[in-house]
Formats: structure tokens, C-alpha cells, sequence
């Protein structure tokens, strides 16, 4: 059993957070629940997930999984926010169990900027 | 951790480092007394010699007679034989006991235990500085009162409590005082000639002494029903053989901090000052515990809107400890900032900074500026946020 709390992508990701900030202007998903708060923002272009931010009230973990979606999603179709999953994240960042809770208010999250995309998409 | 980066070590209350002159004691001691104390042969006596010293040396620091100390494995261990042993031995007397809700797990753990046992507790709240105030224990005590434990400082704010006047209403009402002195023996002034003490629960590694040993003063005339049992050693109350090495490093320890305790205050209340003027002006700061009159050598400040798990890690190399424990075994916010009044935020962000006979200037000033900067990083990652 590890004692380090941290693997070296968490450390990594907590320390250069990247992706942390606000898209002005971009549709935006928020969640909060166990104490964590998400908000996501985009900006879209061509059905395309042109640019991705976050910025949470979170532990570590949290805020690397922040880091870690916008890496792996930014760039992406827009549909593939629905194929989003928090298990491989968790086991990359080796989030703890007991978090779980927590790497699931991303999910909610995400699910969020899905809708808040497809509200911004009906209202253009 | 990256293996370049400098420690900073601001946890004090958690450990101190072993003093030199205290493992070259014990080194001494290894190598040439390492015999049996209870043995009656002449090696045997020497070891018990050395154990009798170290007595001495203990009780010179608390002001007490050396036959009222008895060894044990440190302050966990002592609170465990003082309150389980005080609350046996007394309780066809009665089965009320009373203690604070700001203790230590050590004594909260005990006394839940002697509840599922049929004791009965009561739990009393601190005032918003995190002391206590003596008409709240006078109102608390009954006919059938047997026990108080107090601790003397409190291991997360530092917040110290007046052991003289509460030790003066047991005394009154002639209830007996057990104080957890974990934080205080070795750092402060403890005179137990003077201080209506029944039992007070003591550890080498807080004041720079070899862990795994401690003890327990018991006053004379004070009655305590044995927690273990295989041997004759410590008048039964406490078998098993003596770590005679340990002994002597906590003896040479004690020796130390009498000769330099209050050099030590003096350093350690210019630090802490120094440290809060650096840290005073952060929006959302606040201080937990005593403004003046704590113990000087810990500091313990919560911040709004800052995570406290994230705030620890943004913090390294600094080693300090955290009121929200994610990274311990425990998950909840601190009780004992939650008792003084805290919210689960507050008490989440909380950072106990400790410090010791080592700690620099130039330390506290990298602390200074490396709570800012996490501090800032976090709420530039997170401002303001709402939908």
C-alpha cells in the first residue's frame, strides 16, 4: 500500500493547471454535491468542443479529474460529452474510493455543460 | 514529494526531532545498561539505577516526588490508565465523570469507552477561545462526580487552560484531576508541587525526547485499578519490562527542557508573532484559539473559500498539519474547531502551524509567503464560484 496520497498525474495536473479559468461567453455546466463545486465552460465551433476551462472548490483529485477532462475532451465532437465516464479518470488519477462521491459531481457536471451546449444551440 | 525539494518542518506538536545530547544518553545507555531492571543481580541494579535516576530527572522538571511516576509507553497509553483506572477503582462511589469535548482522542475515545461501560459523561463545551470557564465545570459536578480530565494545552490551537483554578474545584468537591500535559510537560512550567494535580499524563517525543516512552504521575494516596496484567513490575499497576534506554533519553530530556523551557517560550512567542503578522492581513483569515495567553509555539488559522486538503498540498515542502484530515485517517473536519465554534469550512481549512527550538526566521518567512501564495492560487482556481 502506497502512503503517498498523490500519483505523480495528480501532482502534475494540480500543480499546472492548464485548463483552469472561465470561457467568457461559453455555455456552461455547474454542479456541486459532497461538498464540491464544478463549473465547466466551452466554447463551441463547429459541433466541436473548441476550448475547455475549469475551475472548482475541490480536493486534489477533484482538481486534477477537472484538469484531466479537459485534456482528454478538448477538441473533441460535442456528442462525445455523452460517452464521458468517470471510471477511467479515477483509475488513472488513482483516486481514492471514498471519493468517488466527488469524481461524480464531475460526471453531473459534464452532463450539465452537455445541456447547457444544446440550450445555447436551440437559442442561436 | 520530489525528493529536491527542503522540508520544512512546522509540526512541533506532532513530534519534535530527538536531541542530540538525549540519543547520545540513550546511544550510552544501549551499549552498557541494557540489562534487565528487575533483575536482582548487579547488572540488573545498575539498570535500575539508571531507571531511578531518570526519575529523578523527570520529577525535578514537574516539581513532584520521583516515586510518583510511573513509566509507561507514552501520553496515550497514560490517559488510557489514568481515566479507565480512576473511573474502576472509584466507581462504587458513583459513575459520573466529566470531561471537554476539545480533548484529545486519547481521553474522548476513553471516555467513550466508559460509557458503553455504564459510565455516565458529561461533555463540556469551551467558551469561543477555546477554554474553560471554571463556573461551567462547578455547575457540571454532582454528588457522584469521581473524575475531571482537563488537558493542559491543547495539541490543535494551543489554547491553555487554567489547570489551577479547575484543579482547585475538584479539590472542593474533592473530585479527582487527571490532565493530559502531552503539549505542556517539557515546554511550559508544570510545578505539581503546587498544582492540585491528581494525575497528569506525559510523553518524550513532544519535548524532544525518544517516542515510545512516557509516564504517568500519580499523587500520592491516589488509588488506580491496573489496565494490564503479567507481572510485578511498577507497583502491578503497570508489568512489563522497562525500556531502560528510553527511560534514560526521556530523563535526559527532561533534564534539558528545565534548563532551557522558558529560552524556548521566548523564542517560540517571537516566531508566532511573526508568523501572524505575515499572515494576519489574508482576506477571510482567522485565527483559532486564543489571541493572547496560548501556548506560543502553535498557531492554527482557518481561511474562507479555500479547500483545506488542496490548501496542505499547495503548501509543500511546508509540513504542517490540517483541521480537515483527508490525508489522515480521519475524513471529518476537526471537533475541536467545530466545539470552538467553527463552521465545517472554517474548520476544513484550518492549518495548525508548530513550531520548535529549531525553527528559523527565514523558515517562518518561507511559510509566510507560501500560505499566501496557495491561498491565492486556489481562489484565482475557484472565484467566486456559483451557477
Amino acid at each position: 500500500m502506497s502512503l503517498e496520497p498523490y500519483n505523480s498525474t495528480v501532482r502534475e495536473y494540480f500543480a499546472q493547471p492548464d485548463h483552469a479559468g472561465i470561457v467568457e461567453n461559453g455555455a456552461i455546466g455547474y454542479f456541486e454535491d459532497q461538498g464540491m463545486r464544478i463549473r465547466l465552460s466551452v466554447e463551441v465551433a463547429h459541433d466541436r468542443l473548441l476550448r475547455l476551462r475549469f475551475q472548482t472548490w475541490g480536493c486534489p483529485h477533484v482538481i486534477a479529474a477537472c484538469e484531466a477532462f479537459c485534456r482528454q475532451f478538448e477538441g473533441r465532437p460535442v456528442a462525445d460529452l455523452k460517452q464521458f465516464k468517470s471510471a477511467p479518470i479515477m483509475r488513472d488519477l488513482a483516486v481514492p474510493v471514498e471519493k468517488t462521491g466527488r469524481i461524480l459531481v464531475l460526471e453531473d457536471t459534464v452532463r450539465s455543460l452537455g445541456q447547457a451546449i444544446q440550450d445555447q444551440t436551440f437559442q442561436n | 514529494m520530489s525528493a529536491d525539494k527542503q522540508l520544512i518542518y512546522l509540526d512541533y506538536a506532532a513530534t519534535t526531532p530527538l536531541d542530540a545530547r538525549v540519543a547520545e544518553r540513550m546511544r550510552e545507555v544501549q551499549d552498557t545498561a541494557y540489562f534487565n531492571p528487575s533483575s536482582n543481580h548487579l547488572a540488573g541494579r545498575l539498570s535500575a539505577q539508571i531507571v531511578a535516576h531518570a526519575a529523578t530527572q523527570l520529577a525535578a522538571l514537574i516539581k513532584a516526588d520521583a516515586a510518583s511516576i510511573l513509566w509507561t509507553s507514552g501520553a496515550t497509553e497514560s490517559n488510557n490508565l489514568a481515566i479507565l483506572g480512576a473511573a474502576g477503582q472509584r466507581q462504587h462511589r458513583g459513575k459520573h465523570l466529566l470531561t471537554m469535548r476539545t480533548e484529545h482522542k486519547a481521553v474522548v475515545d476513553v471516555f467513550r469507552t466508559l460509557e458503553k461501560r455504564g459510565f455516565e459523561v458529561t461533555w463540556l463545551d469551551p467558551d469561543a477561545d477555546g477554554r474553560l470557564p471554571p463556573e461551567r465545570l462547578q455547575a457540571a459536578i454532582r454528588d457522584d462526580t469521581q473524575l475531571v480530565s482537563i488537558m493542559h494545552i491543547n495539541n490543535e490551537t494551543g489554547v491553555v487552560q487554567d489547570i489551577a483554578g479547575i484543579g482547585a474545584i475538584c479539590r472542593e468537591h474533592k473530585v479527582l484531576f487527571h490532565v493530559d500535559g502531552a503539549q505542556s510537560v517539557g515546554k511550559v512550567s508544570v510545578d505539581l508541587s503546587t498544582l492540585p494535580v491528581d494525575l497528569m499524563s506525559i510523553t518524550a517525543h513532544k519535548f524532544y525526547g525518544p517516542k515510545g516512552i512516557g509516564a504517568l504521575y500519580v499523587a500520592n494516596g491516589v488509588a488506580l485499578e491496573a489496565q494490564m496484567f503479567g507481572g510485578g513490575q511498577q507497583r502491578r499497576l503497570r508489568p512489563g519490562t522497562l525500556p531502560v534506554d528510553l527511560i534514560a533519553g526521556l530523563g535526559e530530556a527532561a533534564t534539558i527542557a528545565a534548563a532551557r523551557y522558558a529560552g524556548d517560550l521566548r523564542h517560540l512567542s517571537q516566531l508566532r508573532q511573526r508568523l501572524w503578522d505575515g499572515i494576519a492581513e489574508v482576506a477571510g483569515i482567522k485565527l483559532n484559539g486564543q489571541e493572547q495567553g496560548g501556548y506560543p509555539g502553535i498557531l492554527n488559522v482557518s481561511v474562507d473559500d479555500i479547500e483545506g486538503e488542496s490548501l496542505l498540498l499547495a503548501l509543500e515542502p511546508l509540513c504542517v498539519a490540517t483541521g480537515s484530515a483527508c490525508n489522515s485517517q480521519s475524513k471529518e473536519p476537526s471537533y475541536v474547531l467545530r466545539a470552538l465554534g467553527r463552521s465545517d469550512k472554517d474548520a476544513q481549512s484550518a492549518i495548525r502551524f508548530s513550531m520548535g527550538r529549531a525553527t528559523s526566521n527565514d523558515e517562518i518567512d518561507v511559510a509566510i509567503e507560501s500560505y499566501i501564495t496557495a491561498v491565492a492560487a486556489l481562489r484565482e482556481l475557484a472565484p467566486g464560484i456559483t451557477a
